[in-house]
């Protein structure tokens, strides 16, 4: 039979089939919901909850193991609705008879929050995303970060400058990587292995904002 | 053992920790006929369309752009080394993250071209796909819960078949069959087809049909009929 540990509660066992009907219930919802509705982008849209409702039957295991597979199960939803918004994008630039750009920059962003409090929110999420650590905290202190540059406060940057970025980006990666082989290499060091993969995971995400800086060269370009 | 008179005598496993890869004749052939045809790809040139207009001497030729062209060729490549992941993989799971890597390597495949028409079809197919990874991970994941492993060659140890791995592989199934655009969706995908560039074109359904055998060769795996 299945092997399950004395020490799980059987409250948690029970939850596996509600889990899964609720799933089932957001599913039958969103589809419903693609049945009746006409616009392509709002179909597009709805679609995304039936992928939510993936991740819901994934997540219902409870296990490391769900905690694992939801990841790439995220990414994979992720992605597909980035291919299907490219192809919808680019078929009604043909309808148009216009040239599909894959970003549509210069953004057209007014919004009096962009002007008058970007240090204070960027700020704000950088030093809570340093305290976090690890991908979570990479995650909020590049929003932060991205945040700052979107609001056209980073504009006189040198290229170099931004391109540094991406590169201490890779760099984080390589203090990631180690501090993994430590774990398992020497187990006695395994604070400083801890510290190096934390911190090496958030320099390196919050450092992908050099993708945005790239992006943000293009921009230059165009005007 | 069921395995043995599936896919022939195991040749040999990999042991890495929980996932065992396992090699037998069947998923040998059909990872290496796959690599030989993304080799093929990769060093092909896409095919041109005449367009003949009656009444007029007025013919077009449709090709292919530089740009367009190495993207297709990456893609394409992409999509067959992702079907050979699917064909030797000895996971539930990495199956099924291959499989979806196909379908959106198929949408991408298609993604630049201009005619209107394929482009609807892409967006279709791509929604099937988007609304099918429900059953597709769905099923997968019930099978987890009902064996405790995703590793193929543990399932295929055990004797019995509980109705929730039968019904996780039904849901399985139907996950595989909108995910590959076969019978009940292929009204999109052979639409997908109509544009040049075609040794490109071609892997999109080559790729379909070799990850469906694999996709019943672990269905058979799971409910044990045989």
């Amino acid at each position: 039979m299945v092997y399950i540990p004395a020490t799980v509660p059987t409250t948690f066992l029970n939850m596996y089939l509600p889990a899964f009907y609720a799933a089932l219930i957001v599913a039958f919802i969103g589809l419903t919901g693609i049945a009746i509705e006409k616009r392509d982008i709002q179909i597009l849209i709805l679609t995304d909850i039936v992928g939510l409702a993936m991740l819901m039957v994934v997540a219902a295991l409870g296990t490391d193991l769900a905690e694992a597979l939801v990841l790439p199960g995220f990414t994979v939803d992720l992605a597909e609705t980035l291919a299907i918004s490219e192809i919808l994008l680019s078929r009604e630039m043909h309808k148009m008879d216009k040239k599909a750009s894959f970003l549509p920059l210069p953004l057209v962003s007014d919004m009096e929050i962009m002007t008058t409090a970007p240090n204070f929110i960027a700020l704000i999420l950088v030093g809570y995303g340093i305290w976090a650590s690890g991908f979570t905290g990479g995650v909020i202190a590049g929003a932060g970060l991205i945040f700052y540059v979107f609001c056209r406060k980073a504009r006189g940057l040198p290229v170099n400058f931004i391109n540094g970025l991406s590169g201490i980006s890779g760099v984080a990666w390589c203090l990631w990587l180690i501090g993994f082989a430590l774990f398992f290499a020497i187990p006695e060091l395994w604070l400083l292995s801890l510290f190096l993969a934390a911190f090496g995971l958030l320099l390196k995400v919050a450092g992908k904002m050099g993708v945005i800086g790239t992006l943000m060269r293009e921009e230059y370009n165009r005007k | 053992m069921i395995i043995d008179s599936l896919g022939g005598h195991i040749l040999g496993t990999v042991p890495l920790g929980d996932i065992v890869f396992y090699i037998n004749p069947f998923h040998l052939f059909m990872f290496v006929v796959i690599i030989l045809f993304t080799v093929l790809i990769a060093l092909s040139r896409p095919e041109t369309q005449v367009e003949a207009s009656f009444g007029k001497l007025e013919d077009t030729k449709v090709g292919v752009g530089l740009s367009e062209f190495k993207q297709r060729r990456f893609l394409a490549i992409i999509c067959g080394i992702a079907t050979a992941g699917a064909m030797i993989t000895g996971d539930l799971y990495n199956f099924t993250l291959f499989m979806s890597l196909v379908g959106i390597v198929n949408i991408g495949i298609v993604s630049a071209v201009k005619q209107v028409d394929v482009l609807d079809a892409a967006y279709q197919y791509g929604l099937i796909a988007m609304m099918c990874s429900l059953p597709l991970f769905g099923g997968a994941c019930i099978v987890l819960a009902s064996t405790g492993t995703l590793s193929l060659i543990e399932i295929a140890k055990m004797t019995y078949t509980t109705p929730m791995m039968m019904f996780g592989a039904i849901l399985l199934f139907i996950g595989i069959c909108g995910e590959t655009g076969i019978a009940p969706f292929f009204a999109t995908k052979a639409e997908m087809f109509r544009t040049p560039g075609s040794p490109f074109i071609l892997i999109i359904h080559l790729s379909s049909l070799f990850i469906m055998i694999r996709a019943i060769e672990i269905l058979l795996i799971i409910i044990k009929v045989i």
